[in-house]
């Protein structure tokens, strides 16, 4: 009967140390981060345009450094769509010209342009804010 | 007492067991944060099989609390449905401003075409005005056929209230006539079944089988119009709604009820081709009868012996009729293109002059709304039409060109 007694209350407190962990170790919605390595500069040679999906961003590489544009588009927040004559909004047709400016709406804002740094180490630095 | 402590531990332990048990059977959540809210919200969790609304309204922007309310942080039915707007659907027009509204939305102004809203709650066909008007007039309750009432009190119009009609035909007219504005709930029947609000035209009505199918859309085929349109008839001697008798078992018979032939255009193309945004939805005034807010005419497609129909090509990468190809793009419309427009200056943007048939009598194409099918005419210009000038009415144009059922 003891052992009844120690055995039902020692599965309860397992039972209970599961829920317990189960609460413990929810992972809630984190924020995005605030900026992203790239890797490293000279991995975007002079004229490259590469699209970076964990930031909806594109960097841009001209002559005089390096540009980053955002591809929420400024209307509602849908990501637009790379083309061959810039950027389309799938959601309501807002295009963009390849700098990110705007070139139809509902948009009424071009593309945002994003803070973009080479970092000591030689890595691009991407700044979300 | 030890019998006591095994009883007491061994209910504890199968307490224990039962709990564990129910939480792992519930769902791992699903969490989004859509981008317009920054919100997260675990509808996902139960609904992640629902489809795409519309290519317009993707979840990851707009998410689903924004539009159909509800707990978004709820893993449970009822405590997540227990806010909804308008239980399963949020375009009925007692929450449409909460749920479809906003400037950036449906609630907008007129100069960027947002005003859906304000245009579709004063329309014929959500305040009822026009019947409410000619019935009270026909049993003198009201001087002229002017709409002072509406199924709701909107814009100057009052609240029509059957109740407090004296005539006995009023109150009837109440009880069986009134369920084919935008608010009312559609008979009992599959033919009569639709959705209410926004998602009467914009959403497919629910499947026979009762499964809800979860689309907005702008490509409407004929049909959906038909869940009001076309049912049957009012009659004023009983007050009953009686509906058709037929059994159609193709398109030139189901399309309209047998009151009259029509032409091949007005049972082969479906209702919005030719039924312009400000036909149906309104154009934001409140008017007493259909015939002041339907303008569109045979001529406004083929004009008459004298005229082309009206045209203009688009030059403004911001042109209304872009923007609605885009969100039916049944065309491909482009910069460049002419394309139809009525007496009011609407596009009639899924016909254009096919390019390079300009010339003197050109050759237009129409794009079906509902299935892009493609069809050529030529306008009544330069044909052997007898049409009068003073004759434009659809009726005079049946007595030669109506296909016979």
């Amino acid at each position: 009967m003891g052992l009844l007694v120690k055995g039902s209350l020692a599965g309860s407190a397992l039972l209970g140390l599961g829920m317990l962990g189960r609460y413990i170790s929810f992972q809630s919605e984190q924020s995005p981060p605030s900026q992203y390595d790239l890797g490293l500069a000279t991995d975007y040679p002079v004229g490259s345009r590469t699209q970076n999906p964990q930031s909806q961003s594109i960097i841009i590489h001209v002559s005089q450094g390096y540009r980053a544009i955002s591809l929420i588009c400024p209307h509602l927040g849908c990501t637009v769509s790379v083309t061959n004559d810039g950027f389309a909004c799938p959601c309501h047709g807002s295009r963009f010209l390849p700098d990110g400016s705007l070139r139809n709406g509902p948009a009424s804002r071009p593309l945002t342009a994003l803070r973009i740094e080479v970092n000591a180490d030689g890595h691009l630095i991407l700044y979300m804010n | 007492m030890y019998r006591h402590f095994f009883i007491a531990s061994f209910i504890l332990f199968m307490a224990s067991g039962l709990v564990f048990w129910q939480q792992n059977r519930s769902p791992k959540p699903v969490g989004i944060t859509p981008t317009i809210t920054g919100q997260v919200e675990y509808c996902l969790t139960c609904h992640a099989d629902l489809p795409e609304i519309s290519q317009s309204h993707p979840v990851e922007t707009f998410g689903c609390v924004l539009c159909h309310g509800g707990e978004p942080l709820a893993l449970t039915a009822d405590l997540a449905h227990s806010t909804l707007r308008g239980g399963a659907n949020p375009s009925d027009l007692s929450v449409v401003e909460a749920s479809c509204g906003g400037e950036m939305c449906h609630s907008g102004t007129p100069q960027v075409n947002r005003d859906h809203i304000q245009r579709v709650t004063t329309s014929l066909q959500a305040t009822y005005a026009g019947a409410v008007a000619q019935v009270r007039y026909a049993f003198s309750a009201e001087p002229d056929l002017t709409a002072r009432m509406g199924i709701y009190a909107i814009d100057g119009l009052a609240a029509f209230d059957p109740t407090a009609e004296s005539s006995p035909a009023l109150q009837a007219f109440g009880s069986n006539c009134l369920s084919c504005h935008l608010s009312a709930q559609p008979l009992e029947a599959e033919e009569y079944n639709r959705w209410s609000g926004c998602s009467a035209c914009h959403s497919p009505a629910p499947r026979e089988d009762g499964t809800l199918v979860h689309k907005l859309t702008t490509s409407m085929p004929y049909t959906q119009c038909n869940a009001c349109h076309n049912r049957g008839n009012y009659s004023l001697s009983d007050m009953q709604f009686h509906p058709r008798e037929d059994a159609p078992t193709d398109r030139l018979h189901d399309f309209y009820q047998p009151i009259a032939e029509f032409t091949r255009c007005e049972w082969t193309l479906d209702c919005e081709d030719c039924h312009t945004r400000q036909e149906a939805m309104g154009d934001g005034h409140i008017y007493s009868s259909k015939k002041d807010i339907q303008y569109v005419r045979c001529r406004t497609c083929h004009g008459t012996l004298d005229s082309l129909p009206l045209t203009y090509t688009i030059t403004d990468e911001n042109d209304l009729a872009l923007r609605l190809d885009f969100l039916n793009p049944v065309v491909d419309l482009k910069l460049g293109d002419t394309i139809l427009m009525t007496d009011k200056g609407e596009p009639l943007w899924n016909i254009r002059v096919i390019p390079g048939e300009e010339g003197t009598v050109p050759t237009y194409e129409l794009f079906s709304k509902a299935t892009g099918e493609r069809f050529t005419f030529k306008p009544v210009m330069g044909s052997t039409c007898q049409q009068k000038p003073d004759q434009q009415e659809a009726r005079y144009c049946h007595e030669c060109h109506a296909t016979q059922r």
